[in-house]
């Protein structure tokens, strides 16, 4: 059995489900504290469910989205810095307070991962103590041209440490988008989210431990997936809008449908998201209008219009998620689930581990491009096993490969997703089949 | 007669430029929009007609080439424009008076805006493509032996180049081959030429027309609507409504030195079981509908969202997703015989000539 958790304040609210099937509906745990609401739901189940529990996912988004920021060191890689106040990098309203200081190195790579400028190691080395001085832990790290070679940010990492093993490091290239400010935006928050991420990751280690020694924690990410919770510390941000995609999952798990149409009524509106391989159809960036994107895989989902085409052959299903249902909802829909179930709750103890592969290759043809996603694809797998999966229940989600618009002819974005379950989860809920395309 | 443009001018700019980039992510578009609007402040933007220039005054070009690094990892710190200009006017020993966009369409629709705030210099509402072409030879200007060079260009390190150059073939070549070693992309100030030469062989109302499309866009009714006006001021038809049923790159053999692989986009339109097939290379170059070809570049093809009416980035396509698909008449000078030598599916390596060649 797996339970899907959610925290939030100093409450904590769970649901065990035995495959498909709800065993424990939705119960929420207040206390005074939320590593006493932790410690009280876990105990509870382990008194009705003990050693049955094999997996537990907790959704951590709210905890992290309801926190300060944590201050952070923006430090930025590029052969120039910007010549005046308009064409420097703009953040977010969201992080930019979060940013106490900026520092600008020189360097940089191009598309073909060769140097644009020297790094500036040595003038970095120089300011070092004086931005170790101050009161801020965390540093963000981004260069331009780091989703072809990581090597300058990799190098001012290590500079940092060298002088401060202690200090919270977030480097660029671990987010993959081919947009410098969304790299730097994904990267700063990343950064001012990793202290509550270790802090969350300690209370759910502790609590687990204690109540469920033998079964493997786990965090909910935005992609609909979940990975081990020593990555919460290290990538929170990956677990910071994951509600949305476990309501999709959950959604689908309940209706049994792993390739499919998921409409989603909350009070918020009416949204569609689509299931792909019993995973959320996601996208690698969170669009946040005009603004820098978050570089996070994430699910998919659009407002649902009066134009929305309905297709009589594909499975669907409406949740009506809204918190009272006397009304009933617009666009004439029919809800097909059951209205109390927490849907996102039962997305939480059903997902998958996840791993994605994000990269750009270079080819020269038909063969090559089938040789390097052939190892993205090998790669892929092999990083899901690593979080924890079964190699045997290791499944390749999905398989693209992206022209680069106005890019080097023989580069290419290879993008692939890997999703499995651990050997404790015989009944997993993943089909087979590899969705494999190229675009 | 000169406009002063707005903020909210530019805030349709972005739309109306992303319109009609077909399909390209518009990161890039959207950071040099936010520039602008942020320079603007207490500063006049001026738009002006080439017809309010005294016909011998000096005009330039202004535009990103881009062979590799993408403008939105490393945007232009700045001096990069400013710089261009100079070094045309050191070379050619007169003095700029106004700019034009080397492109109607994508981030190159939109920079002029942030040059002219920089430089003081008029912006004016007319371009030598009226839509975008990967080749900066791809031009009207090119179609009426307007000379291409000198051509300045600034990378993204800050070094320079000038290339004394009259050929815009030839140009192409030079400027790409720099370009890549410059970094990836630079900016560059190209086709110096007359006033005159510009009202007659350039493509006019291009900036104005960019912001009407992005009214009509941005605006808060029906995309059956919006649909409709874009019909009324572009004579936009709408090919088909069609679900995307499989995606593939490297679709054909490449070795034109045209920047980015090709890849393809089959569809069918489930209303009617007619099955579309997009070939595309930076932009859609040609679309088949049962085999038959319906749009061909220079034709303009861009895709709806068709719940949204927004313009979708290829990017995000997905399996599964329905789109509009729209086809934009280009400027007249691309369908005389010179301006389809230059621009038709077999300039891309495809080897159909365009519907209107014989009745070029």
């Amino acid at each position: 059995m797996r339970v899907g958790l959610r925290l939030e304040g100093t409450s904590c609210r769970t649901v065990v489900l035995d495959g498909r099937t709800i065993v424990s509906p939705a119960r929420e745990v207040h206390a005074s504290s939320l590593p006493e609401a932790l410690e009280s739901a876990l105990s509870a189940l382990r008194r009705e469910f003990g050693s049955g529990i094999t997996e537990i996912t907790a959704d951590v988004g709210r905890v992290l989205a309801e926190r300060k920021l944590a201050s952070v060191v923006a430090i930025r890689i590029s052969p120039r810095p910007p010549a005046d106040a308009f064409h420097d990098t703009v953040l977010p309203p969201l992080v930019e307070p979060a940013v106490t200081r900026t520092v600008h190195v020189a360097g940089g790579h191009d598309l073909r991962g060769r140097p644009l400028a020297p790094l500036n190691l040595q003038s970095f080395l120089a300011d070092l103590p004086g931005i170790l001085a101050g009161s801020a832990r965390n540093v963000a790290i981004t260069s331009v041209g780091s989703t072809a070679s990581k090597e300058h940010e990799t190098r001012i990492a290590d500079a940092i440490l060298s002088n401060d093993k202690d200090v919270r490091i977030s480097i660029s290239s671990d987010f993959y988008s081919s947009v410098f400010r969304d790299r730097d935006y994904t990267a700063i928050l990343n950064s001012a989210l990793m202290e509550t991420g270790e802090e969350l990751a300690a209370v759910l280690e502790e609590a687990g431990r204690r109540q469920f020694p033998a079964s493997l924690l786990s965090f909910g990410k935005n992609d609909g997936g979940r990975a081990p919770l020593s990555r919460l510390a290290m990538a929170p941000v990956h677990g910071l809008h994951a509600e949305p995609a476990m309501a999709i999952l959950g959604a689908a798990t309940l209706a049994g449908i792993p390739e499919g149409e998921v409409i989603l009524c909350t009070d918020g509106g009416v949204t569609v998201a689509h299931t792909r391989g019993g995973l959320p159809a996601a996208r690698s960036v969170i669009r946040q209008g005009f603004a820098a994107s978050l570089a996070s895989n994430a699910a998919i989902l659009e407002p649902y219009t009066v134009h929305h085409p309905v297709r009589g052959d594909f499975p669907s299903v409406v949740a009506d998620l809204r918190e009272r249902q006397d009304e009933a909802l617009p666009f004439e829909l029919v809800p097909t689930l059951p209205s109390s179930h927490d849907a996102a709750l039962v997305g939480s103890a059903a997902a998958p581990l996840t791993a994605w592969i994000d990269r750009l290759e270079t080819v020269s043809g038909r063969a090559d491009l089938q040789r390097v996603q052939n190892r993205a694809e090998e790669d892929a797998h092999s990083a899901a096993v690593q979080l924890g999966a079964s190699p045997g229940q290791t499944h390749i989600v999905e398989s693209n490969v992206y022209a680069m618009p106005y890019g080097n002819p023989g580069i290419v974005r290879i993008r692939v997703q890997a999703a499995g379950e651990t050997h404790a989860n015989e009944e997993h809920m993943l089909p087979t089949a590899v969705l494999r395309s190229t675009s | 007669m000169s406009t002063l443009i707005t903020a909210e001018d530019v805030r349709h700019l972005r739309t109306g430029a992303h319109f009609l980039t077909c399909t390209i992510d518009p990161t890039a578009i959207y950071i040099y929009a936010e520039m602008i609007q942020r320079a603007m402040e207490g500063r006049p933007l001026e738009l002006i007609t080439v017809d309010e220039l005294a016909a011998e005054d000096l005009v330039v070009a202004v535009g990103m080439v881009t062979q590799g690094l993408f403008i939105a990892d490393m945007p232009p710190v700045g001096d990069e424009f400013l710089g261009c200009i100079r070094a045309i006017e050191a070379s050619l020993g007169r003095s700029v008076r106004a700019i034009y966009s080397l492109a109607a369409a994508n981030i190159n629709g939109i920079v002029p805006l942030m040059v002219g705030l920089q430089s003081s210099l008029p912006v004016i509402d007319s371009d030598p493509m009226g839509r975008v072409f990967p080749l900066i030879s791809q031009t009207t200007l090119n179609i009426g032996n307007v000379a291409i060079g000198p051509i300045a260009l600034m990378g993204v390190t800050g070094e320079r180049a000038v290339v004394e150059v009259e050929s815009p073939q030839r140009a192409e070549t030079l400027v790409r081959a720099l370009v890549t070693e410059l970094g990836g992309w630079a900016a560059t100030a190209m086709y110096p030429c007359s006033a005159r030469q510009l009202k007659e062989h350039g493509v006019h109302g291009s900036i104005s027309r960019m912001i009407r499309i992005g009214q009509i866009l941005d605006a808060n009714t029906t995309v059956e609507r919006k649909l409709l006006m874009l019909t009324e001021l572009l004579g936009t038809t709408r090919i088909a409504r069609a679900r995307v049923s499989h995606i593939e790159s490297l679709s054909r053999p490449t070795d034109l030195g045209l920047p980015a692989q090709p890849s393809s986009i089959m569809l069918e339109d489930e209303s009617t079981g007619r099955i579309i097939h997009l070939e595309i290379q930076n932009e859609i170059l040609l679309v088949l509908v049962d085999g038959a070809v319906t749009a061909a570049v220079p034709d303009m093809v861009t895709l709806l969202n068709s719940e949204q009416g927004t313009v979708v980035n290829i990017d995000d396509i997905q399996v599964g997703d329905v789109v509009d698909i729209m086809k934009i008449e280009a400027a007249a000078q691309w369908y005389t015989a010179a301006g389809l030598d230059l621009t038709e599916p077999r300039a891309f390596g495809i080897p159909i000539g365009h519907p209107r060649r014989r009745h070029a």
